[in-house]
């Protein structure tokens, strides 16, 4: 099973609110190289972690995880 | 407390293995070696000078299973702590030289020549104890998604390893080894590696993946 092609955005929201990646990883309940994979988009992440991600930064998932 | 509580373990079990050492001397010394050579135990008539070795042994026996409920508390204890935590458990990556104990499986060769004995070759399961080592260096992570995703494809991957040498072997055996009895003895030999293996690799996968992918990881951007 291969990954989809996406592009993450999440650096840059994460930037935005002034949150370090153990910051955003503790808040969304998962380890920090989760986040830095998640930033490479080298993981795709699962609907929940996505929907927390976008809470915690304030930024619609769409405009975060942009999917070609 | 647990370090006093090791400490008269490990005490215990010394003295537990003098007492077993002495009676094994006293039995080959004087007792003709009785209860340490092989006997017929359906003939078996007590004396007297069989004493010391009876209860060595019920001691050994019972120290074994003392060892074996530590053991069972200290694993639920861990998992239980990890559940709550949902982190994995608390181990430490030197109890994987527990794996050495897999190579006590070579002894089934000469228990097997000697005795015709060949539950010693199930001591090749041991090996699967190496793979602690890769599960305390993975000690106390957090068990997020990514670390399940990765979880399963480690098991599934060391499943199919596993089953596939298995299988292959297997084929090797219906050539034939000359008498039903080799074939039972590399049955044996190749479940207790496989059962091994198996586990083995479930730990190994799962932390290569786990820091494979940390490899081209930078720090915090």
């Amino acid at each position: 099973m291969t990954m989809p092609d996406f592009e993450c955005r999440l650096k840059k929201y994460r930037q935005l609110k002034d949150l370090t990646q153990e910051q955003l990883a503790v808040q969304v309940g998962v380890r920090r190289e989760t986040i830095m994979r998640l930033e490479k988009a080298q993981y795709n992440p699962s609907l929940k972690l996505a929907v927390d991600i976008s809470r915690v930064v304030e930024a619609p998932i769409e405009e975060i995880f942009v999917f070609q | 407390m647990k370090k006093f509580n090791g400490k008269i373990t490990v005490i215990l079990g010394v003295l537990v293995v003098l007492l077993m050492a002495a009676a094994t001397w006293y039995s080959v010394v004087c007792n003709d070696w009785r209860l340490v050579a092989p006997m017929d135990l359906s003939t078996y008539e007590f004396t007297p000078r069989d004493l010391p070795m009876l209860l060595s042994t019920v001691l050994f026996v019972l120290y074994a299973l003392y060892l074996a409920v530590l053991l069972l508390r200290f694993a639920v204890a861990s998992k239980r702590q990890a559940a709550a935590n949902n982190t994995t458990r608390k181990l430490n990556p030197k109890l994987g030289l527990l794996g050495f104990a897999g190579f006590f499986g070579f002894l089934g060769f000469w228990t097997y020549s000697a005795f015709h004995a060949v539950s010693p070759f199930v001591f090749f399961a041991f090996f699967v104890f190496f793979g602690f080592f890769y599960e305390g260096k993975m000690s106390n992570t957090l068990m997020d998604e990514r670390y399940m995703e990765n979880r399963i494809r480690a098991e599934l991957t060391a499943h199919r390893v596993a089953l596939s040498v298995t299988f292959l072997t297997l084929i090797l055996l219906n050539l034939n080894l000359g008498s039903l009895e080799f074939t039972l003895i590399a049955f044996t030999i190749l479940i207790s590696l496989a059962m091994a293996l198996d586990m083995f690799l479930s730990e190994y996968l799962l932390y290569r993946y786990d820091r494979a992918d940390q490899l081209d990881e930078g720090g915090e951007e």
